[in-house]
């Protein structure tokens, strides 16, 4: 032992007489710190295998984004606790389509945009990602939406802010640093854990809350079908699916680990819409019945029992980080997608010289998310109708991704069970349902029927 | 690859197809394109003659069969080729055709000409038969267009936008594939522009490694495929990356066609992440085999990320003494020097002269990364100093270790550390004494193993940066 402290110590010394002027200490004292960093990475890795924050429990949770939550607040603000029993049904479909989507990642190996393209002729192929895109492309316009609407209760109006959030999240993605980056909005974006306690100490009927969760509200008026749309499209979003099948194929998981799998899905489904059933409680106990939501600060006042007087500052910050998360995961995961189908997957590098395809995409959104985000349009408004957008296109989504399942020549033995096939066709049906009555309902509108 | 740079091209050969002078032509334009990644002359395929004879598979589907008196009979379903054959180019051995409600077989004896948007039979008479796969055969349009290929030329993994055949000396042969963006857009158009070939961005044949699922059912030897030994042009990490791109099914599909050792040096260089998975997902007796061939210090990390009893099964495979000395690795902690030591060495007796240890190394050139310097060891096997290779290439062949070693001890130390250092005190020493790899010693100071600064780097720097999912995740 003695000879090796030596020797270190004659070593250093070397070192330092050999770079003269340098500063070795530095150098030398870099070296653990980057030791731990990987270390980390290792243990996060273990923890995520584990289950604990599986791609179905990210996938799922990233759907209470700004949009989720201003879609989730008038549903409580406008009907109370009306929305319950429908959520319970969403609910369901989520879980369902969810675990759908990860089955196939897990046991096929290949993104659902790879899969689309080998199981389906070009153009379905092109029909489905098209729609991905345009529902994306509606997410992203939200999250941007989402941010402005943060930073205006801050004080700081939208139109001096929207831009260069935009110009950061694209650079931050394409320059490498986004990782950091999100680890901050991630922890932002917690905020909205307040909801459960917001709940709990707003006093809501919890009679009324039980009943309502158990009795179907079910209203063929226009509001209502419209704001169940984007109650479907928030929580249901289409991108969701393609998230949660690429990150099962990413951590490579083994097929007989599967179970696992599941379970991460459909836990992390559960949990995302327990969430934004606390969302509508919260927000139905506060300013329940007072209407349409009118703005964030609005929305904010949901907050009240927890912050006080702080309410409109904790959302803001809340607002932020969770529209600032999406904004970069969103557009990246349409491109992604995308790129997969189109066969471009060799995107190694991040030079727009050699993934321009993929790169061109992300920047096209981005654009034009933050473009349409600044039109001068009631912030809430536009924070819904994107999610009325993602709720006509979930349908179709959901339509691949069910015949897809339901493929023996793909999944073998792992596909749908005729039992489990009957559900889930009555699920999609439903949601096409629910999508085609609100179309019905636009287009006659349009023409002053109805 | 910018979509600018068109590579090789597809060769067929013009309008003067005329027999074996042609195929000769073939040959030698594939022999000078093959093996290198130029800007092509574009109009070698875009030009209007070459375009006229290649036949777009895209476009083909679903195009009418004609008898010779110009009657539909049927529309074209699928195209059959040999896809693992001796053949350079696999040759078209028949179409399924949709007559009526049935689809059946016709072969391509029975074929008179496959034009861009039709097919005309030879004889009014058409034998129809049920189509059953043999050895090496694919439905093109099922099987290989629209899947992932690797792209032998231009080391990437590519999804098929469309397959062109052409005529060659009476037969018609899958010439190339086309992986541009810009045919998939003309394939969501209208039909009409289904037909025209656009070869913009094609790959010859001849250097592409398709996957087409079920198409190696045929015996071991149909396998073997012009591309296969392209495949082992190709260096360890250009094959990696390759690996690390394709989908489940086909990297095991790929590595199925590699020999173990070509493979092994692929999967030193995959990402820990990939790797796991690729080893956990492969037939454990192959795992086993590619493991065996890995250096010891790459496959006990391999084996460290695997859970427990994929490990044991992996090991169960390997053979005993290979087997025993990665259980040895695995049993020291990972960010030590010995969980990242090799345990390749080469060791000289102090009597020993410098022309016999060079005789020695001559032996071990498979593990030349891995061996940088030579322990000198006593009877006991105990360390006495570590010479550097340079010094052994630079001292007479007549002088003994012995006398190397006394000379070098005037400007060195020895740092040999224990099996037990951590990672960060293994760096500092590596800079400190400005060496390449240190020694590995036990508590005797016996040599165990040798730690390699690239091992030391490979645990220092965070993941490398590749565009995937995995980072979105994260």
């Amino acid at each position: 032992m003695t000879v090796e402290t030596d020797s270190a110590t004659a070593g250093t010394v070397a070192a330092a007489a050999a770079e003269p002027g340098a500063a070795p200490t530095s150098r030398l004292a870099r070296v653990p710190v980057l030791g731990r960093i990987t270390r980390w990475n290792r243990w996060a890795r273990l923890v995520a295998l584990v289950g604990v924050a599986g791609p179905g429990l990210v996938a799922a949770n990233a759907g209470n984004d700004a949009a989720g939550i201003a879609t989730y607040a008038s549903a409580g603000s406008q009907f109370v606790y009306g929305t319950l029993f429908f959520m319970v049904l969403v609910t369901f479909a989520l879980v369902l389509v969810q675990e759908m989507a990860v089955r196939l990642g897990a046991f096929t190996g290949k993104g659902l945009g790879a899969l689309i393209r080998e199981q389906f002729s070009l153009r379905a192929t092109g029909l489905a990602l098209g729609c991905l895109l345009l529902a994306n492309t509606g997410l992203v316009v939200s999250e941007f939406a989402g941010i402005g609407a943060g930073f205006e209760l801050l004080g700081v109006p939208k139109w001096a802010i929207i831009p260069p959030a935009a110009l950061l999240l694209w650079g931050l993605v394409l320059f490498g640093s986004y990782r950091y980056a999100e680890r901050i909005f991630l922890v932002m974006s917690l905020v909205f854990f307040a909801y459960p306690i917001a709940m709990i100490m707003g006093k809501p009927h919890w009679g009324d809350v039980g009943k309502n969760l158990v009795v179907p509200h079910l209203s063929g008026d226009k509001d209502f079908i419209l704001l169940a749309v984007a109650l479907i499209g928030t929580t249901v979003s289409p991108y969701m699916q393609f998230y949660a099948a690429a990150g099962v194929v990413d951590r490579g998981t083994r097929t007989i680990d599967y179970p696992l799998i599941r379970a991460d899905a459909v836990i992390g489904a559960v949990f995302a819409c327990t969430i934004s059933l606390t969302i509508i409680i919260a927000t139905a106990a506060t300013i329940g019945g007072t209407g349409p939501l009118n703005s964030a600060a609005d929305a904010a006042k949901a907050l009240q029992p927890v912050a006080g007087a702080n309410a409109e500052l904790l959302f803001a910050f809340g607002l932020i980080g969770a529209s600032a998360l999406a904004g970069a995961v969103v557009p990246l995961s349409a491109s992604y997608a995308i790129g997969e189908a189109a066969g471009v997957e060799r995107s190694v590098s991040r030079s727009f010289r050699d993934a321009p395809f993929f790169l061109s995409l992300f920047t096209a959104q981005i654009l034009l998310g933050a473009i349409v985000a600044m039109t001068p349009i009631d912030v809430i408004q536009l924070l819904i109708g994107t999610q009325v957008l993602q709720g006509l296109i979930t349908p179709v989504v959901l339509v691949y991704l069910l015949i897809l399942t339901n493929r023996r020549s793909l999944l073998g033995a792992h596909a749908n069970s005729p039992r489990y096939r009957i559900v889930a066709t009555v699920v999609v049906v439903g949601v096409a349902l629910m999508s085609t009555i609100l179309l019905v309902e636009t287009v006659l509108g349009w023409f002053g029927i109805g | 690859m910018a979509s600018t740079i068109s590579r090789s091209s597809t060769h067929a050969p013009g309008p003067r197809t005329s027999g074996a002078g042609t195929s000769a032509l073939l040959m030698s334009t594939t022999a000078k394109l093959r093996g290198r990644r130029v800007q092509l002359v574009r109009q070698a395929t875009a030009s209007k003659s070459v375009r006229d004879v290649l036949v777009s598979l895209a476009g083909l589907t679903g195009r009418p069969v004609l008898n010779p008196v110009g009657d539909e009979v049927g529309r074209v379903v699928d195209v059959v080729a040999r896809l693992y054959g001796n053949e350079p180019y696999p040759p078209v051995t028949g179409l399924v055709v949709r007559v009526g409600r049935r689809r059946s077989f016709l072969a391509a004896t029975a074929i008179g000409q496959i034009h861009a948007d039709r097919v005309q039979l030879k004889s009014a008479r058409m034998d129809l038969s049920e189509f059953v796969r043999r050895p090496g055969e694919v439905l093109l349009g099922r099987d290989v267009l629209d899947h992932q290929l690797v792209d032998v030329d231009g080391v990437q993994v590519n999804r098929a936008a469309d397959l062109y055949l052409a005529p060659v000396g009476g037969r018609v042969l899958l010439v190339g594939v086309d992986v541009s963006l810009p045919t998939l857009l003309r394939r969501l158009g209208p039909k009409r522009w289904q037909t025209r070939a656009t070869p913009d961005r094609v790959v010859d044949w001849q250097t592409v490694a398709p996957f087409a699922e079920n198409a190696t059912d045929g015996p071991a030897e149909v396998k073997l495929n012009a591309s296969r030994s392209a495949l082992h042009r190709l260096r360890p990490a250009e094959l990696a990356d390759l690996l690390e791109d394709l989908g489940r099914a086909e990297r095991q599909q790929l590595l199925a066609m590699l020999d173990p050792a070509h493979a092994a040096d692929a999967l030193e260089e995959m990402e820990p992440a990939e790797l796991e998975n690729l080893l956990r997902e492969a037939p454990p007796e192959s795992a086993a085999r590619i493991i065996e061939e890995m250096e010891p210090d790459e496959a006990a990390e391999a084996l460290r990320d695997l859970q427990y009893d994929e490990r044991e099964q992996l090991l169960t495979h390997i053979g005993d003494d290979e087997a025993a000395q990665l259980r040895e690795l695995l049993a020291y902690p990972e960010d030590t020097a010995g969980g990242s030591m090799t345990t390749t060495l080469v060791t000289a007796r102090r009597e020993q002269t410098v022309g016999e240890v060079r005789a020695e190394l001559a032996t071990s050139a498979e593990h030349r990364t891995e061996i940088d310097a030579v322990a000198l060891v006593t009877e006991d096997g105990l360390l006495l100093a570590d010479i550097p290779l340079f010094d052994l290439a630079v001292a007479e062949d007549r002088t003994t270790m012995g006398e190397v070693a006394d000379w070098l001890s005037q400007f060195t130390r020895d740092e040999a550390v224990a099996a037990t250092a951590r990672l960060g005190e293994v760096a500092e020493r590596l800079v400190s004494s400005r060496a390449s790899s240190l020694l590995v010693v036990d508590e005797e100071r016996r040599p165990v193993g040798r730690i390699l600064a690239d091992d030391v780097l490979d645990y220092l720097l965070p993941a490398r940066g590749r565009l995937h999912f995995r980072r979105f995740l994260q």
